[in-house]
């Protein structure tokens, strides 16, 4: 058993040194013959119990007389460590890989491929947007009518993508690029659904609702690309929403129009709302088919929830 | 003997992280040595008996020299009895190969020989059907010379014994082995791989037909040895390795070979090896083989003393210490030899021999699975020998 623990060990080091490479060399074929129900005559294993118990001795005699009498029990329990470790080690690339981070979904714990956390940031729903946060399994769609919600490729095939976002918040502004791409790519619908989490951008979901109300295909979709392109401050300048609109060939005294009706004010408050009941407590949060994504991911999170695990072959 | 002087000559023992009881296997290197030959390379680096220019020239007396300085040390009758080869080994099969045995010619060995002074007769009686026949030992490791002379008839053509075994350390008394051997008309080799380092050889006195030993056991170079041998037994030899510089011409049929000892130095000689071994030789001269015997001793006295008292542990060789030389060699019951020297290696730098030491034949007829060898020399000393004393103590009590 202590071979394969030192194989694994050695193998790990000998990415750093020549000289464990071949310890690892001979640890392997320790256990190629172990596996094989033969001696392992490279005295390997006899050499490196000397070598530890060598160290040991000079530190404390107790302790290498411990571990000399124990050392195949403790071959064994490190063997089943790592081996546990092993499995967490490979759980966590492939969680990392599907989902951004090496704990699972939206989880915020410390990651070492995303030492940041940048895949989990969000943008924290304030005290002043009426909405009490709650955790990710609390999320939900049910009673949001989405198809009352700017829709991209509507009646596309394909599993709909269902952005909770917010113009003027960083997170939201760093994946919608990377969401468009997607439904660039697949041509799968998209569903937007503006949350104002910064106060000062509220005035922007009744602009949004007329502006899709009066132009829902083309013009919209690049209104809303220019919203997420401008810089935050201009979002915040409603001249510079204005001329956007007015660039894009928007009527803009309709619009005018549409925006001071109080029907409007009613219909986009109705869509907060549907939006709050979510439970959504950062954006972006994303829905796609069963799973949620809160904070920004990586393009293939969202394409493997997508199209699975090997969405590069998909279509 | 100042040894605190004596350490100073060798540039390894400069590590105080070093504590070398490995000479039976090869020993250290005075800084004279490495100056010999260094300054071969730097100053002189060209062949010898060849060519014709300074260079050559200057090397040929050198190596020269160092055959005269080797006629010395062994007080042979003359320097060209004196063959270099790379070690023991080589010129044990020089003989074998080179001296003339036909079937039914018998080899006589001890039953504790090292592998190169076993293997090259099993080999000849193989390939010329000669006879191997084997003297024990007693059971106290000493030589028994009733058994010898039992052996010993018309058709033992060779007796090749070590002179001083590397196992435990006993020399055998090679003079009167020569005496009875030389009466029943046979020759006599002496493995003196492990006696050179340690005693004055008097190949003249002991009236020995060959006697080999190797360079880098008594402070010279590795891959340099020396095979003596009477001249006119050399003489009669057909050579062994042929080829460049050893015939005077030769035509597309045949060649007229030198006399020996070139001869037997066949192709490019290590020049450095040659010259480092003539000044490890002049070292030994001048500390002397009686301070070094008193110094391994001393230390071996220590060794000893220490080892007596681990519980478990089992000295291979006779009890009284100044039969074993520099050499102690013990196992402990129930403890692998391996880890054991790698124990003392990682604790301390104790750097010791373990396993079985060549000698495979002698463990495999006893059922010992292996042992640790500790081998002085003089540059060892007493503090040293307690080192390795209160490691191995350590090491019983914790295995």
């Amino acid at each position: 058993m202590f071979c394969i623990v030192a194989f694994v060990v050695l193998s790990i080091l000998g990415i750093f040194s020549a000289a464990n490479r071949r310890l690892a060399k001979e640890a392997l074929d320790c256990v190629f013959r172990r596996i094989t129900f033969r001696p392992c005559n490279t005295g390997f294993d006899e050499k490196m119990k000397a070598k530890i118990l060598g160290k040991l001795i000079m530190r404390s005699e107790r302790l290498a007389s411990f571990i000399n009498k124990r050392f195949e029990l403790l071959a064994w329990i490190f063997f089943v460590i790592g081996m546990a470790a092993l499995v967490m080690s490979v759980r966590g690339v492939v969680l990392w890989y599907t989902t951004g981070s090496c704990n699972g979904v939206n989880s915020e714990a410390f990651c070492v491929f995303d030492p940041t956390g940048a895949n989990n940031e969000v943008s924290s729903v304030e005290t002043g947007c009426s909405v009490t946060p709650v955790t990710i399994n609390d999320l939900t769609l049910d009673g949001v009518d989405v198809a009352a919600f700017p829709t991209l490729n509507a009646g596309n095939p394909g599993t709909p993508i269902i952005f909770i976002g917010c113009y003027s918040c960083d997170y939201s502004r760093a994946t919608y690029p990377i969401i468009r791409k997607l439904v660039d790519h697949y041509n799968t619908p998209l569903i937007y659904l503006e949350y104002p989490v910064k106060l000062h951008s509220d005035y922007l979901n009744k602009v949004g609702y007329c502006a899709y109300k009066q132009e829902p295909f083309k013009y919209f979709w690049m209104f809303n690309d220019a919203l997420f392109a401008a810089e935050k401050s201009q979002i915040e300048d409603q001249a510079f929403v204005e001329k956007t609109l007015k660039d894009l060939g928007f009527d803009m005294s309709a619009l005018q129009a549409c925006i001071a009706d109080p029907t409007t004010a009613a219909v986009v408050e109705g869509q907060l709302e549907q939006i709050r009941d979510t439970g959504f407590y950062g954006t972006p949060t994303i829905f796609i088919g069963d799973e949620v994504f809160v904070g920004p991911k990586p393009y293939r999170v969202y394409a493997i929830a997508l199209k699975g695990f090997f969405y590069w072959l998909a279509q | 003997m100042d040894v605190t002087k004596i350490r100073r000559d060798f540039p390894a023992l400069s590590d105080p992280g070093l504590v070398y009881f490995d000479t039976a296997c090869q020993s250290l290197r005075p800084q004279s040595v490495l100056d010999a030959m260094d300054a071969y390379y730097r100053e002189y680096p060209a062949c010898s008996g060849r060519s014709m220019h300074h260079l050559a020239a200057r090397v040929t007396q050198k190596v020269d020299d160092a055959r005269t300085i080797t006629a010395k040390f062994l007080n042979a009758s003359k320097k060209e009895e004196v063959i270099f080869t790379r070690n023991t080994t080589e010129g044990i099969n020089l003989v074998a190969n080179a001296l003339s045995f036909k079937p039914g010619d018998v080899i006589l060995i001890t039953d504790k020989e090292h592998n190169s002074n076993l293997i090259p007769w099993q080999k000849l009686c193989r390939q010329k059907g000669t006879l191997l026949k084997i003297v024990p030992t007693q059971t106290n490791g000493t030589f028994d010379l009733d058994a010898y002379a039992k052996l010993l008839n018309p058709n033992v053509k060779l007796v090749s014994f070590g002179h001083t075994s590397n196992l435990d350390g006993v020399t055998i008394p090679a003079a009167e082995i020569i005496k009875l051997a030389h009466k029943n008309g046979s020759h006599v080799l002496l493995d003196a791989a492990q006696s050179a380092p340690h005693r004055q050889l008097n190949v003249k006195s002991l009236d020995v037909d060959f006697l080999a030993f190797s360079g880098h056991k008594l402070l010279g170079p590795s891959g340099t040895g020396v095979l003596y041998g009477k001249y006119a037994l050399l003489d009669a030899m057909e050579p062994f390795l042929v080829g460049g510089d050893t015939v005077a011409s030769s035509t597309y049929e045949s060649a007229e070979f030198l006399p020996p000892p070139e001869k037997f130095e066949a192709g490019l000689q290590d020049y450095a090896g040659i010259i480092g071994l003539a000044a490890a030789l002049q070292y030994l001269q001048k500390v002397g083989f009686d301070a070094i015997q008193k110094q391994e001793l001393e230390v071996t006295r220590v060794l000893t003393a220490g080892l007596q008292g681990i519980p478990g542990l089992h000295i291979i060789g006779p009890a009284d210490l100044a039969l074993r030389g520099g050499i102690t060699t013990f196992y402990i019951d129930g403890i692998d030899s391996h880890r054991i020297a790698l124990m003392l290696d990682q604790m301390r730098g104790i750097t010791v021999r373990s396993g079985q030491h060549c000698v495979h034949s002698w463990f495999h007829s006893r059922g010992i699975a292996g042992s640790v060898r500790a081998s002085a020399y003089f540059y060892n000393t007493v503090d040293e020998a307690q080192l390795v004393i209160d490691h191995l103590l350590k090491i019983r009590k914790v295995l």
